[in-house]
């Protein structure tokens, strides 16, 4: 029975504790029992893995580390870097453009979360079936997220030019009028929203998709007999059991908005009047056209602190309802 | 050699190999010499002079077997933030073009080359040089770049649609305009300017929504190609003084502000901000190819980019004169020396080419830019003048009232500011005061 499926939890950092005994990491070979042997199988293993560590190191961990040090630091790349302790973070409490930032920044993640999520959960029911065709369809859905961002900026900048883009005469053909989108404070953001859409809601849509294909059948048939229909077997079985698949897509989703760069980048340059300057094009102004490298590392800082917090609330409220365990 | 040491062994070489492979094992990441053969890289923003640049470079590299010269194209909007952040790495271009407005910076970060030993050494003539563009590369009394060309604004305009409006280039390059009528200037572009219907901005029943030909195409990210020449026919200083403070906000900037800004939203005889605005609008010389306007103010710099797509259907007037007579924005680019080149010898040499009769003929022949060397500037009209454009209004222009680029250490920061409030001044979205109020502050806060 459903009621009965018991949560776990098998987050990295959880204690798995309710793994099953088959599933224990697996053992090296026989031959490596003795202490010698375990030695160096271990030192095997680390030189295996050490060109992805030495790869992290050098560019993750390195570049985070130098981007905290910097932060309490005013310089600009070329002279040096002069000590001024947690100046850059009382400029930036202060700063209204960074604030107008944050807001265009929460705007754009509320814009893009919710209609990419639904989208691409409508998209993945309706592709979950075993009707020819399909599997067309669903390369032709995730296409756009293959494309070049840069490549696909310019594209859109077209299609929205005012006088000869596409939108507009489209529009024109229903007597309408369209505005000039990237050029209104108004239309600007929700354009960026839409394009961002358009290219990610296909991904979004395959996780989905491999999340759906993992609900056993039988599920169904017992709810089937026990007289559910359609709408309850959805909200009581698709959509609990496809709280792991939902996770991970809002999760990441939601990162890579807040993030947001290259579209900002090649459609508005953050304009008109700063309607679209987002908070990473913003720390990318500050650090590659004004050369203020410290600022902008207090601002990264910043936007860290705020998707660390966003993520922490989607953790918790997920971890008490997700199941994983199907069986 | 066991079996399980000679696997720890595999795993060493291939961790190493992959290594290796991520992080560029042993090179040095600039350039790489071999058989005794050195690769320059040398770093431009204009693709529409590179064809020029190209033929140029090939008899360099004829003239000197042991080099080789890599055009490294980077376009305008990216070109700065690239090469400062090549410079702080160390990973700068061994040559590249320079422009006044980072020049002063530059100076000041020591990542110029001082070119003066040089020119001592090989007793290069400097005298070929227009003396007002040789000095722009001194700074006490070091030289640090060589006179590539020079540049003025003027007016192209499409030769079929003059025509049909009954005026002549030299008509075109004697109007005048005012800011309480628009004067001569603007009655030409209301003839010019027509909607759908046939009708035209100064008729009962004109459609400024539906406007199929406009008179005029204004666009700059930062001001060079429209509303600075507008201030400077209208009396007004950019700066109080060279490397003072910026001084936008004063009653005849902002009113030749206001008379840009009167052009597209009260006269509407210039394309909609919407179309031309940076990022996102057109080039000129796009707006141009489309045919949406009859007269474009744009630098010389982009007279190959007409001829591309307009083959001798295009002419260039000066432009016209404001309250305050004529003038224009005069500038001019250097070849600087990467204080940082792994190679400063041949880098010189290739400076010195750049910078020479030979190669500024060559560049001149291919109707590319105006030459550094001003005996060459007949030549570049005969070019012109064998392609069917006379272009000698740019050099008129250059002999009257001008103002060159504002020398100022604040140059990033104005440039990120004035990109945005313009172009809401463009759209209407804000008045030109307060635009060039928030603009001359912020600029000014951020002098060195």
């Amino acid at each position: 029975m459903i009621d009965n499926i018991s949560p776990t939890k098998t987050f990295p950092g959880g204690d798995g504790s309710r793994r099953h005994p088959a599933e224990s990491p697996p053992s090296s070979t026989a031959g490596h029992r003795r202490g010698r042997g375990r030695i160096r199988a271990t030192l095997e293993a680390y030189l295996l893995l050490a060109p992805s560590l030495a790869g992290l190191l050098m560019f993750l961990v390195a570049p985070i580390v130098g981007v905290v040090v910097i932060s309490f630091f005013d310089w600009n790349l070329m002279g040096t870097p002069r000590f001024v302790g947690l100046a850059n973070y009382r400029e930036m409490m202060g700063d209204s453009e960074v604030w107008r930032a944050m807001r265009n920044t929460v705007y754009y993640v509320l814009l893009n979360i919710p209609a990419q999520t639904v989208l691409a959960l409508l998209l993945a029911l309706a592709m979950n079936r075993k009707l020819r065709g399909l599997k067309v369809l669903r390369v032709l859905f995730v296409l756009p997220w293959m494309a070049m961002p840069v490549a696909l900026g310019i594209v859109w900048s077209w299609a929205f030019d005012p006088q000869r883009g596409v939108v507009n005469q489209f529009l024109a053909l229903f007597g309408v009028d369209g505005p000039a989108w990237l050029s209104s404070t108004g239309w600007a953001m929700p354009v960026l929203a839409s394009v961002n859409i358009w290219q990610y809601t296909g991904y979004t849509m395959l996780f989905l998709l491999a999340g759906l294909q993992a609900i056993p059948e039988s599920l169904y048939e017992a709810a089937d007999l026990d007289g559910a229909g359609t709408v309850q077997r959805f909200f009581r079985i698709t959509l609990p059991l496809l709280r792991p698949s939902m996770f991970f897509v809002l999760v990441t989703n939601t990162i890579g908005s807040f993030q947001m760069f290259d579209t900002v980048y090649v459609m508005t340059q953050g304009g008109p009047g700063g309607s679209t300057d987002t908070m990473n094009y913003h720390i990318y102004q500050q650090a590659f056209q004004l050369f203020r490298t410290g600022y902008a590392s207090a601002l990264a800082m910043l936007l860290f602190a705020v998707i660390l917090l966003v993520t922490a609330v989607q953790l918790l409220y997920f971890r008490k309802r997700t199941i994983y365990d199907f069986s | 050699m066991s079996a399980s040491s000679r696997r720890v062994l595999a795993a060493t070489a291939t961790s190493a190999l992959l290594l290796c492979l991520t992080t560029a094992c042993g090179s040095s990441g600039s350039d790489t010499s071999s058989g005794g053969t050195v690769t320059l890289r040398y770093a431009i923003w204009d693709a529409v002079q590179e064809p020029a640049l190209q033929k140029s470079v090939a008899v360099f590299e004829k003239q000197h077997p042991k080099i080789k010269v890599k055009i490294e194209l980077n376009a305008w909007a990216q070109y700065w933030s690239k090469l400062q952040t090549q410079m702080a790495g160390r990973t700068a271009p061994d040559v590249f073009w320079d422009h006044v407005a980072y020049f002063p910076q530059f100076s000041q970060q020591n990542v110029l080359a001082d070119l003066t030993p040089y020119i001592k050494a090989d007793k290069l003539d400097t005298s070929i040089y227009d003396p007002k563009l040789l000095t722009g590369w001194q700074q006490d009394g070091k030289q640090y770049g060589l006179p590539k060309d020079w540049d003025t604004i003027a007016q192209v305009y499409n030769k079929t649609m003059l025509e049909k409006a009954g005026l002549t280039q030299d008509e075109l390059g004697g109007l005048s305009w005012n800011t309480t009528d628009g004067g001569s200037f603007v009655k030409a572009l209301q003839k010019l300017t027509v909607d759908d219907n046939g009708k035209h901005p100064n008729e009962p029943g004109f459609d400024s929504k539906h406007v199929k030909q406009y008179g005029l195409a204004l666009g700059s990210a930062n001001g060079q190609t429209d509303w600075w020449d507008a201030a400077v026919q209208n009396g007004c200083k950019l700066q109080d003084k060279a490397w003072g403070k910026w001084t936008i906000n004063q009653p005849s900037c902002v009113k030749a502000i206001q008379f840009v800004q009167d052009l597209r939203l009260k006269y509407h005889v210039a394309v909609p901000a919407s179309v031309t605005n940076t990022p996102n609008g057109a080039s000129l010389p796009q707006v141009m190819a489309r045919k949406q306007a009859a007269v474009v103010w744009d630098g010389s710099w982009d007279l190959n980019a007409y001829q591309s797509s307009m083959k001798g259907n295009f002419g260039v007037a000066e432009l016209p004169s404001g309250p305050a007579g004529k003038g224009t924005v005069y500038n001019g680019l250097s070849n600087a020396l990467y204080a940082g080149s792994k190679h400063p010898k041949e880098a010189w040499e290739l400076v010195k080419w750049l910078g020479s009769q030979e190669s500024q003929k060559i560049i001149v022949s291919q109707g590319s830019v105006w030459p550094g060397i001003p005996t060459l500037n007949k030549d570049y009209v005969a070019v012109w003048q064998k392609r069917g454009v006379d272009v000698s209004a740019f050099s008129k222009e250059a002999e009257g009232t001008t103002v060159g680029y504002p020398l100022t250490t604040s140059s990033a920061t104005y440039n990120v500011k004035v990109q945005d409030a313009f172009n809401q001044v463009w759209l209407g979205q804000q008045s030109p005061k307060a635009a060039a109020d928030s603009v001359n502050e912020e600029s000014n806060a951020a002098i060195k």
